[in-house]
């Protein structure tokens, strides 16, 4: 039924001759446009207060005492700063911040460098075994090892207190691979087969014709991995021992979990800033870079999903 | 050349044969002994050790070991996942800090060596570390396994009431339930602030809730000390067994009850955390609560209070008495941080060099360097040999200030909460505004003399599984909040149930394990 009102209000032109003549929207139309667009608010809603929550806690004094935190909120008339120096002058933020980086940047590549070639293999039709391929690498996708094989692989591969124990056991996400090969599959044929008439191998089809068509879907899946590796705690609590190697989500932990850091002792970390404000910095500042990276990925964003899952 | 390559293997058949003949005989290397620490880090935001930190070198010098550190999550959860993976890898460190039930699963897997003959060697470290309570606390099967440095400092909180509103109002400090009860009106209903607006409350509170403190939880033990039922277990032998069984209990709940009803507690305490409800003390919204020494007292932590109630005045009271005439502050129990050392370590024969390192530790130099670092760098000593941030060529590097705080990191595994600790930590000072002597050390002292209830070990007894804790948990909390009627039958129903649910079973293992680890007290 919205699909149906979907495509009615798509339909605002309908052609005459060589011209186009406007429909008047009906009024179905327009209560299905306010609907759309109120719960299009309350999205909006749900995900700018706690933002805005966290940014004005961020900037709260350290002497800031009053009872009508509300107000504070909405409208924050005392600012300071004294969260963020604190947080950009400590060194382990910053390692930290060096550590998420290197693993991001390290991350994306391998898991592309990776990915793709696996998924443009799994496309081709005529590839021998390629339904025990594809097995190959769903079962393990539904059936998870856990968390103890997987400790004991990276073990044995010498990778623990490497930054690559983060990005490399996971560098070929399934779900991402299967979403890539999707993509690939859709592509004309024609493109790969005029190729390969003129000579081209495998890999020059890929590198040369594949890839430039792909950019949509290599920036998606790219940003899937981005966000996934950047947020990850839970490998590098338990693959790094090195505190040198501690990436930003675990310093992250480590602030939100400092609630009661000054219970004991005279001293925190971070100086005079309060601790409130340091844990929404440190929240806020560890999101400003997927944020940041959202708006340039936004426009190939949709069309790589919706092109990656329209084949399966 | 045919000869020629015969004689050349005939040589090096030889020279192989030699050089096995030469291994056999020689000896290891002479380098240091590598020894890997997980340890729990003082303040784990801060970051570890430098690597240039002056105690590795002292530690290779002088000990023949290259200290290995890894600062363990700051969040226990965290901290048993890991311990817990690198034990499947048999990967564990060879010294490591975990908790009481982890190692409870560690050991029976063998992969944990007993630490029985190491207090011998470490008489310094064992006279101020380890007491038989410590011993018995790692104690598995008639072998300790883990050796328990002391943990936070006892009998740390008290009952405190703002004695400014008292005056303000001309009522006396409460010394029965009954009287508190007056008082929190007094303080919810009457202007005790005099800002002829109606925002303020009697008691303040959060949930706060621990194996041994069972919902309400912390912050309301003493409500309940005043009926005998404070903390989840009751460790007397007569009527040992879970508080929740016991008919005081109800009765504490229905005084609960009254002050919920009445509007005469902060009606936020159902839904702050830590930092709401010390924010809200701060800001002057209720007038009775139990709060922790440094947390009310240190420096920081009263300045808030100090700006906006110069007059503002919170006194250390005695927990209000009850209808039978008991009070407490709540249980307190003696808990620990307890390092393991791994089965594998001991095995390559680490153990000498572990507790070589721990004695050093506890030696002068190891406890003023892992203390409080560097002096004249770090820290100085005061006439009294007190360790205080003064006169240092750059502030920024004194163990109280953020620059310091990488290299005390190690702290927690040398402190045992002595005075030169507790002079250190807590220091005298004069607040800001108000000018007002302050020292969380004499607010620490007067909170230990008050009442309290004797519960050692009772953190160790078992848990109930998470299904019974819920129902536990909710159901008292719809008691009180009205979802339940709380009636003699309705309670009893609902005890009835929790019973049939796991809770008898997780009462008379409780009480059989107390009684087994001989926790009971007459």
């Amino acid at each position: 039924m919205l699909l149906m009102k979907l495509r009615k209000s798509q339909g605002r032109y309908r052609r005459v001759g060589t011209s186009f003549v406007a429909i008047k929207p009906s009024k179905s139309d327009y209560v299905f446009n306010f609907l759309v667009d109120l719960f299009l608010l309350v999205l909006l809603v749900i995900i700018a207060v706690p933002l805005w929550s966290t940014i004005t806690l961020s900037f709260r004094p350290n002497d800031y005492i009053g009872n009508n935190l509300q107000g504070m909120f909405l409208a924050p008339w005392e600012w300071s700063s004294a969260a963020y120096k604190a947080l950009l002058g400590n060194q382990g933020f910053i390692l930290a911040f060096k550590n998420s980086f290197l693993i991001l940047v390290g991350g994306v590549a391998s898991a592309l460098v990776l990915t793709i070639p696996l998924a443009y293999v799994l496309s081709i039709p005529t590839l021998p075994g390629r339904k025990y391929l594809n097995l190959l690498i769903i079962v393990p996708y539904v059936f998870n090892v856990g968390m103890i094989p997987s400790y004991l692989l990276v073990t044995n591969l010498g990778l623990i207190d490497h930054l690559a124990a983060i990005f490399l056991p996971g560098a070929i996400s399934t779900y991402n691979c299967l979403i890539m090969r999707s993509f690939f599959e859709g592509l004309p044929n024609e493109l790969k087969e005029s190729a390969r008439i003129d000579g081209a191998s495998e890999i020059q089809v890929l590198l040369r014709i594949i890839l430039p068509l792909s950019k949509a879907i290599i920036m998606t899946i790219g940003l899937f991995y981005g966000v996934s590796f950047w947020n990850d705690f839970f490998h590098a609590m338990l693959y790094l021992n090195s505190n040198l190697l501690q990436p930003l989500p675990i310093l992250l932990r480590n602030i939100l979990m400092a609630s009661g850091m000054n219970e004991y002792v005279e001293v925190s970390a971070f100086g005079d800033a309060p601790i409130a404000a340091i844990k929404a910095a440190s929240v806020f500042m560890s999101a400003i870079p997927m944020i940041a990276a959202y708006p340039f990925i936004q426009k190939y964003f949709t069309k790589g999903t919706l092109l990656g899952s329209v084949k399966g | 050349m045919k000869k020629h390559c015969t004689r050349s293997m005939l040589v090096a058949v030889v020279l192989l044969a030699s050089l096995a003949l030469f291994a056999q005989g020689a000896k290891e290397p002479a380098g240091p002994t590598t020894i890997e620490l997980w340890y729990g880090a003082a303040v784990t935001e801060a970051g570890p050790p430098p690597s240039d930190w002056v105690g590795f070198e002292i530690i290779r010098e002088k000990l023949g070991i290259e200290l290995k550190l890894t600062a363990l999550p700051s969040n226990e959860s965290d901290q048993d996942v890991k311990v817990q993976a690198a034990a499947a890898a048999n990967n564990l460190p060879d010294l490591f800090m975990v908790r009481r039930d982890v190692l409870g699963r560690l050991v029976p897997q063998g992969l944990i060596a007993p630490v029985d003959d190491l207090y011998a060697k470490m008489p310094v470290r064992t006279a101020n570390h380890y007491d038989a309570v410590s011993k018995s606390h790692a104690r598995i099967g008639g072998k300790t396994y883990g050796l328990a440095d002391p943990g936070s400092i006892m009998k740390n909180e008290g009952l405190l009431i703002r004695k400014d509103w008292l005056d303000n109002l001309g009522l006396e400090i409460p010394k029965t339930t009954d009287e508190l009860l007056t008082v929190m009106r007094a303080f919810s209903f009457n202007d005790p602030d005099g800002n002829g607006r109606n925002d303020t409350w009697g008691y303040g509170a959060f949930q706060e809730i621990n194996n041994y403190e069972a919902w309400p939880g912390r912050r309301l033990e003493p409500l309940f000390g005043a009926f005998g039922v404070d903390g989840t277990w009751s460790l007397e032998e007569t009527g040992a067994g879970l508080n929740l069984l016991k008919p005081e209990f109800y009765d504490a709940m229905l005084f609960l009850k009254q002050i919920a009803d009445e509007g005469i507690i902060d009606p936020n305490w159902l839904s702050y955390k830590k930092d709401d409800f010390r924010a809200a003390w701060k800001q002057g919204r209720f007038g009775i609560m139990r709060e922790q020494n440094a947390a009310f007292a240190a420096q920081s932590n009263y300045a808030p209070f100090d700006k906006n109630f110069p007059q503002g005045n919170w006194v250390i009271i005695d927990p209000p008495k009850g209808p039978q005439g008991k009070a407490s502050i709540g249980p307190y129990t003696a808990n620990f941080r307890i390092y393991a050392i791994s089965a594998k370590a001991a095995k390559e024969g680490k153990t000498d060099k572990i507790a070589a390192l721990l004695e050093w530790m506890a030696s002068e130099e190891g406890y003023y360097l892992l203390g409080w670092g560097v002096e004249g760098v770090n820290y100085t000593k005061d006439a009294n040999g007190i360790p205080v941030a003064a006169n240092l060529p750059n502030a920024d590097l004194a163990f109280s200030a953020p620059g310091g705080q990488t290299v005390t990191q190690l702290r927690n595994m040398v402190f045992y909460n002595g005075d030169i600790e507790l002079y250190a930590r807590y220091p005298k000072y004069t607040t800001e505004v108000s000018k007002k002597e302050m020292s969380a050390l004499a607010v620490l002292r007067e909170m230990q003399t008050k009442a309290w209830t004797a519960q050692i070990g009772s953190d160790t007894l078992p848990i109930p599984n998470a299904d019974l804790k819920r129902f536990y948990e909710q159901g008292l909390s719809e008691f009180i909040t009205g979802k339940r009627s709380l009636t003699p039958a309705a309670w009893s129903k609902w005890l009835d149930e929790f019973k049939r649910l796991g809770g008898q079973d997780w009462n008379d293992k409780g009480v059989a394990f107390a009684r087994e680890n001989n926790l009971l007290t007459n």
